[in-house]
């Protein structure tokens, strides 16, 4: 979780990732963000995110968001 | 019949209503269909077969991919672990064959009915330039009202179910009701299945709430409608049909006069819309939120005709920029480049199909693809440049959330709709460049008098200003989060009905109605 947050930090570091639910619904991650986002993540977690899961539930929190990678990593 | 129509108003949508309201919630959304029906068939006639192919299509083809996801599941159940994976690749082909096709099918009618005369002409002046001695017949097609909405709908109903985001529904009738609901059929908004179907179908009765919510939020697009946008009709219909002859300032107006005149006019229609909605108890998807607020172009764009954006968003941009071919050029990318202008280069690749597919999607001209492609280019502009602007920004330690920057960055985005809405509406890109060149070249204050030679007078631009005003300061409020619906509906029963009372006087009194006026159909229901 720490590691995902410093990714997220390094997009956008002027947000409380501890805190914000609404990431995506207030903007604070726009669509070019979620492709850097999205790299980020594969690389650093070995999971890759298919499209179906690029929505704003998935992405509005970094809770949300680390939940998907934990379930993509179970996935295998 | 449009959603302005006395007809529509005073005599189909009450029926509607009540007939709704007496029938048992059990056979109301019959009621629902039944009238969307007829209202399509009051429009488009026998063109309504297009609209009963496209149900046909996501009706077989959704339950199609649901029976081969159903066997999916019974396999997995049966195997060792190891082989899930393949079986659910070997499944996964199917049904995305299934989606393809389907989907295919859906765009060929889209594009054989509405570009089959763009697309001929182009051929043969191609053919003529390479002196190719072939001349195509170009067939003539009378479009259904709403294709280009309704089939962006149904692709993202069997795109979700292929992906699994929904079930594909067992029920035609909830299907078709979910995509010929008659308030939405003509402009959208453009609903996914999981926003709408299943409040259509549930049938809730009208309340006191609904009802009064509802007609509240008809009667403010009625306002923009009958106050607005007819009024200025004749100054923009002037200038350009006839920009050769004025100067680049008489341009300037038209070109603000149009944009204004396509906001009241879209968001209008979506605010009667989304009230005849919600005294179904149905909530539909917001279409506008205060786009002119925007400090930047890829900002608007998430406040202007929202769900069109979200639509290419999630079935375009995602899809294509997270493409394995785009992935890996993503991840090669953000190691020699960074992680900001890494996964641009993927992001642009992207953008680019999305402004096609936008200019396209309104319309079979070249003006339409320039217009996407003007976009694209000021997005493209904003992503490249906004590292250093945000370096430059640091070093003058300038504070870009202060108001004045905010409001120079929300003047600039302004301009920049202008010019594009100027091209939307010319006669063709020719006429567009021209109009602009005539503002850059030719810009003067000396012809502004000839405004009131064009059809209207200084009332009807006192009246226009004073609506403009009050529209912006709802809009200010809506910006600071402040709900004046639930504001108004708190206040005691005399405050309230006099707003209610004044609202309808003012449309009435002030409303552009009588012999001699011709009303603009709804711009948007022409795409």
């Amino acid at each position: 979780m720490e590691r995902l947050i410093e990714i997220l930090q390094e997009i956008n570091d002027g947000v409380d990732y501890e805190t914000c639910t609404t990431l995506i619904d207030e903007r604070y991650l726009d669509s070019l963000a979620i492709i850097s986002l999205v790299a980020a993540i594969e690389e650093e977690f070995d999971v890759q995110i298919p499209t179906v899961e690029i929505v704003p539930e998935n992405f509005n929190s970094a809770k949300a968001l680390w939940n998907l990678i934990e379930r993509l990593q179970e996935e295998g | 019949m449009t959603y302005t129509d006395p007809v529509f108003l005073c005599a189909f949508l009450p029926i509607v209503i009540l007939i709704y309201n007496v029938l048992p919630q059990k056979h109301r959304w019959g009621v629902l269909l039944v009238s969307s029906y007829l209202f399509f068939w009051s429009i488009s006639s026998k063109l309504i077969i297009y609209l009963l192919i496209t149900t046909g299509i996501m009706y077989v083809a959704g339950q199609w991919i649901n029976k081969v996801q159903g066997e999916r599941d019974l396999k997995l159940k049966e195997i060792e672990k190891e082989h899930k994976k393949e079986i659910k690749a070997k499944y996964n082909k199917k049904t995305k064959s299934i989606a393809v096709l389907s989907t295919i099918l859906l765009l060929s009618m889209l594009i054989v009915l509405k570009y089959s005369n763009f697309l001929g002409t182009n051929i043969n002046s191609l053919f003529g330039f390479l002196k190719i001695p072939v001349k195509l017949a170009i067939p003539k097609f009378l479009m259904p009202i709403g294709i280009s909405f309704y089939t962006l709908q149904a692709i993202s109903y069997l795109v979700d179910v292929y992906k699994e985001k929904i079930k594909a529904d067992k029920n035609l009738g909830r299907l078709a009701l979910f995509i010929s609901f008659f308030p939405q059929i003509m402009e959208g908004p453009i609903c996914r299945y999981s926003d709408t179907a299943e409040d259509l179908y549930n049938g809730k009765k009208t309340t006191y709430t609904s009802l009064t919510f509802g007609t509240q939020r008809i009667l403010f697009g009625m306002m923009k409608k009958l106050l607005i946008v007819d009024r200025i009709n004749p100054v923009i219909i002037e200038i350009f049909d006839h920009y050769p002859n004025y100067d680049g300032g008489i341009v300037a107006i038209g070109m603000v006069l149009y944009t204004l005149q396509l906001y009241m006019d879209f968001s209008g229609v979506m605010d009667i819309v989304i009230g005849i909605a919600e005294i179904f108890g149905v909530k539909m998807p917001e279409n506008f939120k205060q786009p002119f607020f925007s400090k930047t172009i890829s900002e608007f764009w998430t406040r202007w005709h929202i769900t069109l954006g979200t639509w290419f968003r999630d079935y375009i941009y995602y899809p294509v920029s997270l493409t394995q071919k785009c992935r890996d050029i993503t991840a090669k990318a953000r190691k020699k480049i960074g992680n900001y202008y890494g996964p641009l280069i993927a992001s642009i690749i992207a953008l680019f199909c999305v402004w096609a597919c936008n200019g396209l999607w309104h319309g079979d001209a070249w003006s339409f693809i320039f217009f996407g492609m003007y976009h694209f280019v000021l997005i493209t502009i904003e992503r490249l440049t906004e590292p250093p602007v945000k370096k430059l920004l640091e070093k003058t330690k300038i504070n870009s959330d202060a108001f004045p920057y905010r409001l120079m960055q929300m003047i600039r985005t302004t301009i920049l709709v202008f010019i594009g809405e100027l091209f939307f509406r010319a006669k063709g890109l020719k006429s567009g460049l021209n109009m602009f060149g005539k503002m850059v070249f030719n810009f003067s204050f000396a012809q502004f008098g000839k405004v009131f030679e064009m059809g209207i007078d200084v009332q009807d631009i006192v009246l226009v200003g004073v609506v403009v005003v009050a529209i912006t300061i709802i809009s200010i409020l809506k910006e600071k989060k402040i709900d004046i619906r639930q504001s108004i509906a708190n206040k005691n029963v005399f405050i309230r009905w006099t707003l209610y009372y004044l609202l309808i006087v003012a449309i009435i009194l002030f409303g552009t109605y009588g012999i001699g006026i011709v009303h603009l159909d709804p711009i948007y229901a022409n795409f």
